[in-house]
């Protein structure tokens, strides 16, 4: 067998006495790095309790967190209730519509707000014209104030608070529109309240803001009932809209069930906000169409049916049929809108029929619109319940001026035949205004 | 004379009018659209997206209500969502939805939120958000949204930055 033992040469003494230099440094080393280990590294059962006291401290944080949120978002679901699993693995930091970070601690957004949304708008219009009693005349517009809320996600409030002065110059407030929405889908919103009635495209797509409409005023058509209008523009009932699933058609309904117009006397309120006249509620229902492949077309008709009750008169059936066809974008509009409002007294074989259409064609040129607009509106002589409209037809031109994103100057000349009388030629200059 | 000025005129591929001078653009950076991790949806058709962000779409179809969240004007993010998807300019943009609003027809005004952070938040808080940042910006907290089938940095992806560099 080999002997394992090497014999010492001189080399091997000479690292070996290195060796014994360097091994009490070592150990010194070492045993010092042991020390500190043991200094730094508590004991396992101090480590523990310390990790038990830091998450029953986290675990007290999170629910008085929990507690605050839950206080914050009664009466609001918005925010789903995973989320609150969410945020105890991944914490974010709270952010406000107008802040961008804060290196605050980590904490969830309050979305338990509702938030209640102003806008206004406004117009004055220096007008004149050759009518037979008409003067020169400086007049206020309608300011509104229009307010809407995200009661919650599926309900918002909507209203139009309109300031207006009526012809003996006296400031009145109307509430032109209030509505409360409920929005599970977009195949189905309903709407509760004081609404503008869905018959053809002008009345629901502006309403009591001459700053969106390109022109100074409504078509005679679309007049505001107080104003002389034909149309029951407003309604307080229910109206349920929404799309109908028709791919690149684009089809949407509206169904709406309201109190209808006061008819019995021309003195009374137009709008039957409180009482209707009658049992019989004014329905309406329209259909129409924005189609994928021509962004900016749509195209409808609507059908009303109501039961008027004028005194001294029989009931009488209303019935007003629209059809409308319009091409608007942000440069461009086409307005085109035909009606006929049918009225037909029960128990006689006649039916007082008023045909009406416009058609308005505007085009943006930087800030500046051009216009145009025909409009006609026939009544009969012996209409039974409207027999102040007549017939009114003639040609409208214009142009608006955007002074800045909320302002326009328009100035308008309209040419308007009357049955039996002169013609009006008219002129105004308006600024409308949004705040 | 004419057509030599258009040409001087006209920025070369990857830059962009910046000023009185010209600057480098974001052009190989795309727009991430991002929602929720918990929305079902995974892909929007272009015209799908531009009903969301003209508002003419109010709901996903899980019911969920969306809630729309953007950058304030001026940001090269928004001016790219104007220019890709809604195809509009900042007014046309702004009135579209203060007309919506009015006619009922919008059921919400958008939230404006001025910082990728903030909309990534945003949009990680609230499950019915979808917002958009640089894809840079794009981390796990949100989904990012194929658009007709693409993601950013996908070939043919429809929403390019194409906006100025930084400051």
């Amino acid at each position: 067998m080999k002997s394992s033992i090497v014999p010492l040469t001189r080399t091997t003494v000479k690292v070996t006495g290195r060796i014994f230099k360097v091994l009490p440094m070592l150990l010194g080393v070492l045993l010092s790095t042991r020390v500190v280990r043991a200094q730094q590294a508590p004991d396992p059962a101090d480590q523990d309790k310390q990790t038990i006291r830091m998450l029953l401290e986290r675990v007290e944080q999170l629910e008085a967190r929990v507690t605050q949120l839950e206080a914050a978002r009664q009466g609001r679901p918005a925010v789903a209730p995973t989320l609150v699993t969410q945020q105890a693995s991944t914490p974010a930091e709270p952010e406000t519509e107008t802040q961008a970070e804060q290196p605050s601690e980590p904490e969830r957004m309050d979305l338990s707000k509702t938030l209640l949304r102003m806008r206004g708008f406004g117009d004055i219009t220096l007008h004149g014209d050759n009518h037979k009693g008409d003067t020169t005349s400086f007049s206020l517009g309608q300011l509104n104030l229009f307010v809407t809320s995200d009661v919650s996600e599926k309900f918002k409030f909507l209203t139009e608070i309109v300031f207006e002065a009526g012809p003996d110059n006296a400031v009145g407030v109307d509430v032109e529109r209030m509505l409360l929405e409920y929005s599970p889908s977009d195949y189905f919103n309903l709407a509760v309240g004081r609404y503008h009635t869905a018959i053809g495209y002008y009345n629901t797509a502006y309403h009591h803001s001459t700053w969106f409409q390109t022109t100074t005023g409504r078509p005679f058509l679309f007049d505001f009932e107080d104003k002389g209008g034909p149309l029951p523009i407003h309604n307080v009932g229910v109206s349920a809209s929404g799309l109908i699933p028709s791919g690149r058609l684009g089809l949407h309904y509206v169904a709406e069930v309201g109190n209808g117009r006061t008819s019995r006397s021309p003195a009374n309120e137009p709008v039957q906000n409180l009482v209707d006249e009658n049992n019989h509620k004014a329905f309406n229902l329209a259909f129409f169409a924005r189609p994928e492949s021509v962004r900016g077309l749509q195209a409808g008709f609507s059908v009303y049916r109501d039961v008027l009750s004028p005194a001294n008169l029989p009931r009488i059936g209303e019935t007003i049929l629209a059809a409308h066809a319009v091409f608007v974008r942000p440069k461009f509009e086409w307005l085109n809108e035909a009606l006929v409002i049918r009225h037909a007294p029960f128990g006689l074989s006649h039916v007082f029929e008023t045909p009406g259409f416009y058609t308005q064609l505007s085009k943006q040129f930087g800030s500046y619109r051009p216009y145009f607009r025909y409009q006609y509106m026939n009544e009969s002589n012996r209409e039974p319940v409207f027999p102040d409209i007549g017939l009114r037809h003639g040609p409208s031109v214009g142009l608006r001026y955007d002074a800045s994103e909320s302002v326009a100057v328009k100035l308008q000349y309209d040419y308007t035949l009357l049955r039996r009388q002169e013609a009006v030629n008219g002129l105004a200059l308006q600024v409308g205004f949004t705040f | 004379m004419l057509v030599a000025a258009v040409v001087w005129l006209k920025p070369a591929p990857g830059w962009s009018f910046r000023g009185a001078g010209y600057a480098q653009t974001t052009s190989g950076q795309s727009l991430a659209i991002i929602v929720n991790q918990s929305n079902p949806v995974e892909n929007l058709s272009l015209t799908e997206l531009r009903r969301i962000f003209l508002g003419e779409r109010s709901h996903w179809p899980n019911g969920r209500r969306i809630t729309l969240v953007i950058m304030p004007p001026g940001e090269p993010e928004r001016e790219a969502i104007l220019r890709e998807v809604c195809r509009m300019n900042e007014k046309d943009y702004n009135n579209h939805f203060l007309h919506g609003l009015f006619t009922g027809e919008v059921f919400a005004s958008p939230k404006t939120l001025s910082t990728p952070v903030g909309v990534r938040k945003f949009v990680f808080n609230v499950p019915g958000a979808i917002g958009y940042v640089r894809t840079a910006d794009v981390d796990d907290s949100v989904k990012v949204l194929r658009i007709d089938g693409l993601l950013p940095g996908d070939k043919d992806y429809k929403i390019p930055m194409q906006a100025r560099l930084a400051k």
